[in-house]
């Protein structure tokens, strides 16, 4: 049997900011075609732990591993597409095309002086088809409406063709409709072209199908691979300490 | 008017002008959209307190300016980036310390002079050949490092995380820019002078934008607005004996009005 190895995989993680105990001994991995979702109170550490998986955070001790590798030797970043909180909030006069922030994607595998090579070029191309973002490709990123941007955003982590996609809080400052919308996107993306997701949200309620790993962040790291369990309302309603309503958003 | 161009001196100027143009609009796009344009203006300070000790120890300026730029924007961009201050406070921390820097050791050299009213405002008298050779050299150094990483800075300029978690060496790029910076300001004194030099940084960009179209284009067109005022005021300094940098600098706020006005939103 082929061996495969996780994607992310965190021992005994702990992370200190100014003094203040932020996660605690968090142990978990992630594997190859995940559908995975990180839910947790506000400020119980979420963004910090995917900061901290991306290497733009150090931990105060523990072990990450990415690909099999230890964070510290790690180099092929351009493996792992990132889509950050509010992204899809851009300075309205910031001189980019769309076509440009898509092909940003491109930038690490490029090198230093590395013009756009043909497979730059198709990536970019595909990216943009696969978001449906081509026809805005001349568009200003800050003439496009929050559920644009957030397809731009993406097609630029795409760009990079990575083997996981990492998106944070993806439905800050997006209409509703382009919410529902995005998450059958990532569905998609997840089922059909085997791309590993792992995102951030507190919309429980959209994640309830499909979910394939579940991590509660609330100081330390809680993980269930049977996500319909812990989406009961009164387990929520335990881990969040108030009472929990589940709103299915299925239409 | 052409004639102009038959004088060494002119010649001269307009080459370290144009030089000056291309570095300091590329390299001031950066730092406009990382709202860090008030860098520009500090570096020029520091770069005047480089002068004075030149002139005060009979050595050569231009080279104690981009010292001292150097090092300033080293510790700039260290207490910005390792200590977590606000870029606005450290920046106004050394604009105003190195002012009073600078005036204490004119003070102590003497008294204010025609040379040091050149430094401050730019002469088109004042470009020696040696300046040429020392702007050529660094000049075509920052060229060819502002090309080399053109779009790894474009793409930290746009979004820093997700630049650092792609892979792109964010810091020692960040210090890579502000020293390119230092050193376009130091090299720029003796055209445009320190007080005058951060317009040429800022002013072209911000004009270029206003236009709403990609990079790209943006910055050629910045470069463009740069090199069109150096022009017209290295030409208006030669015909109405004004300071070069301040000409320039007029030159650049009309243009700017015009993108204003052109693109009213």
């Amino acid at each position: 049997m082929k061996f495969s190895p996780s994607l992310f995989e965190v021992n005994n993680l702990n992370f200190e900011r100014q003094g203040n105990l932020v996660l605690k001994n968090s142990t978990f991995k992630i594997l190859p075609g995940e559908y995975c979702a990180i839910i947790g109170p506000n400020g119980g550490g979420k963004t910090t732990l995917v900061r901290l998986l991306l290497g733009l955070e150090k931990p105060t001790s523990g072990e990450i591993k990415l690909f099999g590798i230890p964070q510290k030797r790690f180099r092929d970043w351009n493996r792992i597409g990132y889509v950050p909180q509010r992204s899809a909030l851009v300075d309205g006069s910031f001189p980019a095309t769309v076509r440009e922030v898509v092909g940003m994607g491109r930038y690490a595998r490029r090198g230093i002086f590395g013009f756009e090579s043909h497979e730059d070029k198709a990536a970019i191309v595909e990216a943009m088809e696969l978001m449906g973002v081509s026809d805005l490709s001349d568009r200003l990123i800050g003439n496009l409406s929050g559920g644009q941007r957030q397809r731009v955003m993406i097609a630029r982590a795409l760009a990079s063709a990575p083997d996981v996609l990492i998106v944070d809080e993806p439905n800050t400052g997006v209409d509703v409709e382009s919410q529902h919308r995005f998450y059958e996107l990532l569905r998609t993306l997840n089922k059909t072209k085997k791309l590993s997701i792992l995102f951030i949200t507190h919309d429980v309620g959209v994640i309830a199908e499909d979910i394939t790993r579940l991590l509660f962040v609330n100081q330390s790291v809680l993980v269930s691979q049977n996500p319909g369990e812990m989406l009961r309302c009164d387990e929520m309603s335990r881990l969040y300490g108030t009472p929990a309503h589940l709103v299915s958003h299925n239409h | 008017m052409l004639e102009m161009l038959n004088y060494p001196f002119m010649q001269r100027a307009f080459i370290a002008g144009l030089m000056i143009a291309v570095l300091a609009s590329i390299s001031g796009s950066f730092i406009v959209l990382r709202r860090y344009s008030l860098l520009s203006e500090t570096l020029a300070h520091v770069s005047l307190v480089g002068v004075a000790v030149g002139l005060l120890f009979g050595m050569s300026p231009l080279w104690i300016a981009v010292l001292a730029s150097l090092v300033a924007s080293w510790l700039i961009e260290y207490l910005r980036s390792t200590h977590g201050m606000y870029s606005d406070s450290v920046l106004a921390i050394f604009l105003s310390g190195s002012l009073a820097l600078a005036i204490v050791i004119v003070s102590l050299a003497g008294s204010f002079n025609a040379s040091l009213f050149s430094y401050l405002f730019g002469s088109i008298l004042s470009v020696s050949t040696q300046d040429l050779w020392v702007m050529g050299i660094f000049g075509s150094l920052a060229m060819a490092l502002l090309i080399a990483f053109f779009k790894e800075l474009y793409f930290i300029a746009f979004d820093e995380d997700v630049a650092r978690a792609g892979g792109i060496r964010v810091t020692l790029l960040n210090f890579m820019l502000v020293s390119v910076i230092a050193v376009i300001i130091a090299l720029s004194i003796r055209v445009v002078g320190t007080l005058l030099i951060g317009a040429l940084m800022v002013i072209p960009p911000v004009a270029a934008i206003r236009f709403g179209m990609g990079f790209y284009p943006t910055t050629l067109l910045s470069v463009a607005i740069a090199l069109l005022s150096v022009i017209i005021g290295l030409s208006a300094s030669y015909l109405f004996s004004l300071p070069s940098g301040a000409a320039i600098v007029l030159c650049l706020l009309v243009i700017f009005i015009l993108a204003l006005v052109i693109n009213r939103r």
